[in-house]
């Protein structure tokens, strides 16, 4: 709920500069009216740019991916003594 | 596997940078520009720059409804 009421707080008070801004004419009109779709617009932009850096970002541990399937191959084969059935071999 | 996901990423940055470059160009700078300038033949009227991203909005909303409607109807299927 307190999240919300955040959120709420941010965009009544984005809109009320964008009001102001439309009250006092520091920037020219035709600027004025585009604002917020240029805002919404760039913050869908900015998004995709974070999923791409961190994409390029990701880090894969090759040598822990080798340890994960040994401790599987160990696991498999205790299991199996123990006589329980692993499968999909 | 990381070359593919690195090439992914950089084409998906690539695209999301020059398509703010191209917006803020389109918005910001050109209007200040002289009407006679050669630069305004790359870009469409400025009506456009509302237009699509409207249309691409409820598109995506759009297909959004979409997926969820089918979803909610295949999971009433195998219910009964």
């Amino acid at each position: 709920m307190k999240h919300v009421v955040k959120i709420m707080a941010l965009l009544v008070a984005i809109s009320s500069i964008w009001v102001g801004l439309l009250q006092t004419s520091i920037i020219p009109h035709s600027h004025t009216w585009l604002l917020p779709i240029y805002f919404v617009v760039s913050l869908g932009c900015y998004g995709l740019l974070m999923v791409g850096i961190g994409l390029m970002r990701f880090p894969t541990c090759p040598q822990e991916a080798l340890l994960l399937q040994q401790d599987i191959i160990e696991a498999k084969e205790f299991l199996k003594q123990k006589g329980i059935d692993v499968g999909s071999d | 596997m990381g070359l593919a996901d690195r090439a992914v990423g950089f084409l998906l940055s690539f695209i999301s940078l020059s398509i703010f470059t191209y917006y803020t160009f389109w918005v910001i700078i050109l209007p200040f520009v002289d009407s006679d300038h050669f630069i305004h033949q790359y870009f469409p009227p400025l009506e456009y720059a509302i237009l699509i991203p409207v249309f691409a909005g409820v598109t995506l909303l759009f297909f959004l409804c979409v997926f969820i409607g089918m979803v909610i109807l295949k999971s009433k299927k195998k219910k009964p």
